[in-house]
């Protein structure tokens, strides 16, 4: 009844590896069937879990995978669940084979209908009901992810947020690797704690020059030293992809993207009226092509919710916050929500972070006062607030950045 | 295929010890079992990561070996130490002895400081190996346990290569206070932890508290619930659930009032803001 169970495993493998870019390779799929021998298979939720646990390697792709198991392991006549957009959207590999099907479902060019190790699972298990996930804002929005993504700048529909891709088009992207490079060196955010093995430093390392004493029968001839490494900044980046931002959300991604490609320290969020993560986007996007971006859904395209997102990001992701970090926030300020909620979550983020700093494309404009609620709001908790319009004003960021930062803490 | 070996039941085991694991976790640590892959547990803080690594060695009757993740952390604090300072000692007394040092008196077993993943990979039979915290270790620690994580074995250039005497169940826990590396993951099986849904904490909180009030503890669970629905800073976990619980029990509580609203709320919420926030919330749930 099992019998066709390693061909269903290996499509599954397939399929994510190739719409979705999962790394899968048949080591992870051994790994699979080896975790189904442990499970009992009459268990589609044990077999889940076990098959989530070997192929996905975080929440984002637990996401995709039960999507797809849902479709490749569906039980009887249940509706097939919402296809996914995909995690690598840049992925032309064509999508596997279907699996051997039984005659009389072969030809129907249907979605794929659940074969005998697919009813086994589905079938005979004593749990039959498929637990619901949970919703997901970040993905609510559903698309087609085989249209092709409009341009970014012809996203002006009064629908726009409601989903849709992104692609960005080609630019400068030396000029934009130069200036994030320039960037990454320009931060100084003071010395560590902790004491590493350094040429001079300021405290003998005992330990080491003991050690290297055994080479001259005991006598330390050498000295050893250890000293405070420079603390090596961590980058957080909020995008704000709102139709107000229109350009500008562009030419910013593309600078994300080059800062991305600088440290592998950076983490890119987008909002718009929701907040979604680009870093996974990113890290799988191929340097020198256009940026093209699965559906973002109301993180990109639609009303400007500052303060609410931020929130958010400060308490989501808390612990990517620290004295290390540098949160850009690459926003015009054209805000609809509270000022308080901003000033909120700014003070947080202010709070746990070693630099915080707003780029504005608006402040490059001659005769910029920052009236807009939200930057009024801001400006007392900001270590910096600088333009950010074009090219040569991120060309002049670590200039500027200098200029105006608050000493950092542990300077 | 084979028949499968019969796998333990983990679930009635932790259930025994208080711990309520959920599906995916239970099958997880089986996994854990029978494929000999260690297991990255990501999630929220307080929802039991680090506990599920005590309960699963306590589950399996074997020692729980931590190595608690911090920065700056080094393969040398996290595997081996020589003693220098009895080397030197037994150096001068062999020398005042006047009889020649050798390679072996100064790298025996009796100066070799093993330090947690070292032990863990010379014990006889397997331990539970936490490496706790693994986003708060540098990137080059996070790569010296690679060959670990895919060989068992270790180099000590005085003593040649150590490989496993029996396999560590291992298990790593991470808050996302950084990205942890593809080629890690890669090793690791891989699991969200998220916080339990509100019958799956009451029943946490009653297997914990067995003494706790049903109303109490339900109200408890439902006020939590409401808690994560806010904004908060920092949102309480089941660790926070537990000990709200414990303090309104220690309390002689056996229903959250506007009162013991007052004197319990710092075990549940430990930021000012987030109480202030909070408080509304609150006063209407504590509300008879």
């Amino acid at each position: 009844m099992t019998a066709d169970l390693p061909s269903r495993v290996s499509a599954l493998c397939a399929h994510l590896r190739s719409a979705h870019g999962f790394r899968l390779g048949p080591g992870e799929t051994a790994a699979a069937l080896a975790a189904l021998e442990a499970v009992n298979l009459g268990r589609r939720r044990e077999v889940r879990d076990a098959l989530r646990a070997v192929l996905t390697a975080s929440r984002e792709e637990g996401r995709v995978f039960d999507a797809a198991f849902d479709t490749l392991f569906r039980q009887g006549e249940a509706p097939a669940p919402p296809q996914l957009p995909p995690l690598l959207p840049q992925t032309q590999a064509p999508l596997p084979p279907p699996p051997p099907a039984p005659a009389s479902q072969t030809g129907d060019g249907g979605p794929p209908r659940p074969t005998a190790a697919g009813r086994a699972i589905a079938g005979e298990e004593d749990d039959a009901a498929p637990t619901p996930t949970r919703p997901d804002p970040e993905r609510e929005a559903t698309g087609d992810p085989d249209t092709s993504a409009p341009l970014l700048h012809a996203r002006r529909s009064p629908n726009a947020g409601a989903g849709g891709g992104v692609t960005t088009p080609e630019d400068d992207l030396t000029g934009m690797l130069r200036a994030a490079g320039a960037l990454v060196r320009a931060v100084e955010l003071g010395r560590g704690r902790r004491l590493v093995p350094r040429p001079v430093g300021s405290r003998l390392d005992a330990r080491r020059t003991l050690r290297s004493a055994a080479r001259t029968a005991g006598d330390p001839a050498r000295l050893r030293w250890l000293g405070r490494p420079q603390r090596a900044p961590r980058f957080l980046l909020v995008l704000d992809g709102s139709r107000s931002m229109g350009e500008h959300a562009a030419r910013l991604l593309r600078f994300a993207h080059a800062l991305h490609l600088r440290s592998r320290r950076v983490e890119v969020y987008a909002f718009s009226t929701d907040l979604t993560r680009l870093t996974p986007h990113l890290r799988r996007a191929v340097p020198g092509a256009a940026l093209t971006l699965p559906d973002l859904g109301g993180a990109w395209g639609g009303g400007t919710r500052i303060g609410d997102n931020l929130l958010r990001l400060a308490r989501e992701e808390r612990s990517r916050v620290t004295r290390d970090t540098v949160v850009l926030i690459l926003s015009d300020g054209l805000d609809t929500g509270e000022p308080d909620t901003l000033t909120r979550a700014l003070r947080d983020l202010r709070a746990r972070a070693g630099l915080l700093v707003w780029l504005s494309p608006l402040a490059s404009l001659p005769g910029y006062q920052p009236v807009q609620r939200a930057v009024a709001a801001a400006l007392p908790l900001l270590d910096a607030f600088l333009p950010a319009a074009s090219l040569r004003d991120l060309h002049a960021l670590p200039g500027r950045l200098r200029q105006q930062k608050r000493p950092a803490a542990g300077d | 295929m084979t028949a499968p070996p019969e796998p333990p039941d983990l679930r009635a085991a932790f259930r025994e010890r208080g711990y309520v694991a959920g599906d995916a976790l239970a099958t997880a640590l089986r996994l854990v079992v029978a494929l000999g892959k260690p297991l990255l547990l990501e999630g929220p803080a307080g929802v039991g990561k680090t506990e599920a690594a005590k309960t699963l060695a306590a589950a399996l009757g074997t020692r729980l070996i931590r190595l608690q993740c911090y920065e700056g952390l080094d393969a040398q604090s996290a595997l081996y130490e020589w003693n220098y300072a009895r080397q030197l000692l037994h150096l001068r007394a062999t020398e005042a002895g006047g009889r020649p040092v050798t390679d072996a008196d100064l790298y025996g077993p009796e100066f070799l400081m093993q330090r947690p993943l070292l032990e863990a990979i010379r014990q006889p039979t397997p331990p539970v190996l936490l490496i706790d915290e693994v986003d708060r270790a540098d990137d080059a620690f996070e790569a010296f346990m690679l060959e670990l994580l895919a060989e068992w074995q270790v180099t000590v250039p005085e003593l040649g290569t150590l490989t496993a005497t029996a396999r560590p169940h291992v298990l790593l826990t991470s808050n996302r206070a950084r990205e942890l590396s593809d080629a890690l993951r890669r090793r690791c099986l891989y699991l969200w932890v998220d916080y339990p849904s509100r019958a799956e904490e009451l029943e946490i909180v009653r297997a914990r508290l067995p003494g706790i009030d049903a109303a109490l503890a339900g109200q408890v669970t439902r006020a939590v619930h409401a808690l994560r629905e806010l904004p908060l800073g920092k949102p309480p976990g089941v660790a926070e659930t537990l000990d709200w619980a414990a303090a309104l029990v220690a309390l002689h509580r056996d229903w959250l009032d506007a009162e013991a609203l007052e004197l319990t709320l710092g075990a549940v919420l430990k930021l000012r803001e987030d109480q202030l926030l909070a408080r509304p919330v609150l006063e209407k749930l504590a509300r008879p």
